[in-house]
């Protein structure tokens, strides 16, 4: 029974031996190397993304307004933590102010 | 780069300005003045501007008597200090001395009361039913209470 005819055989045929190094293989290495480095994500990688996107117009008006935006979020949040706070000053030194004996005993207690 | 590094600066700058004129504009009052404490009742009652002119007045108009009825009550608390000590370190106590002082002490009270409930009113009545409820609720905490004559 002959056996079936193997893929690789047409291949294995037209295998030569090698004739030599190649010429200018080191810098050939070297320069596709360095074509891969310069195309890989990094560093210098991110913040191009990142400027060419920012150069953009639209995203550049988008950024703009969010960072005023988060600005005036975080600026809300620290009204409300020292309103909350202040309330509770407030009502005491207006306690203190009308009510004479309050603030005596207050100054009193006072180290 | 320089035009992305431009929009990020500018972004950062423009959330920082944001940041700041909000906070100032909406600053907390200032509880040491009583310009504070009136502006905070202000906008704590929702007071309209005619009635915060009008408690306002009636605050400055009680504020001199109200701080030196306080001097009055400071000048009393060290009167008996002194009175506690002598009787510490002498062992006696002047009883005409010391009933002078209790009688003092209970007419400074009864005035610093009356005072106070003449103010506290005076400012209700410029208020509606509704900020009348919670300036009272405000100032319950200092309801005429029984204090000690020597406290």
């Amino acid at each position: 029974m002959p056996n079936p005819p193997d893929p690789l055989d047409p291949l294995l045929d037209r295998w030569t031996e090698p004739k030599g190094p190649v010429p200018n293989l080191a810098p050939e290495v070297w320069r596709r190397i360095a074509h891969e480095e310069r195309n890989a994500p990094g560093i210098g990688g991110i913040w191009g993304e990142l400027d060419s996107w920012l150069s953009r117009p639209p995203f550049a008006a988008l950024f703009v307004t969010s960072c005023a935006l988060l600005g005036l979020f975080l600026a809300e949040v620290r009204v409300n933590r020292q309103q909350r706070v202040q309330s509770a000053v407030l009502v005491r030194s207006y306690l203190q102010l009308i009510d004479p004996l309050l603030k005596a005993n207050t100054v009193a207690k006072m180290p | 780069m320089r035009r992305g590094g431009f929009i990020l600066l500018l972004g950062l700058a423009v959330g920082i300005a944001a940041h700041v004129v909000y906070f100032n504009v909406h600053k907390p009052y200032d509880a040491g003045t009583l310009d504070g404490q009136l502006a905070w009742m202000k906008s704590e009652l929702q007071l309209s501007d005619a009635q915060f002119a009008r408690i306002k007045e009636l605050h400055e108009a009680s504020s001199p008597r109200l701080r030196a009825l306080a001097a009055q009550v400071s000048q009393m608390q060290a009167e008996f200090v002194a009175f506690e000590n002598t009787r510490r370190t002498s062992d006696r106590v002047d009883f005409i001395e010391f009933a002078r002082f209790v009688e003092v002490r209970r007419n400074i009270d009864r005035e610093c009361l009356d005072s106070t409930r003449r103010l506290v009113m005076a400012a209700a009545n410029e208020m509606t039913e509704s900020q009348r409820e919670q300036y009272l609720g405000i100032v319950s905490a200092t309801a005429p209470q029984a204090r000690p004559l020597t406290n």
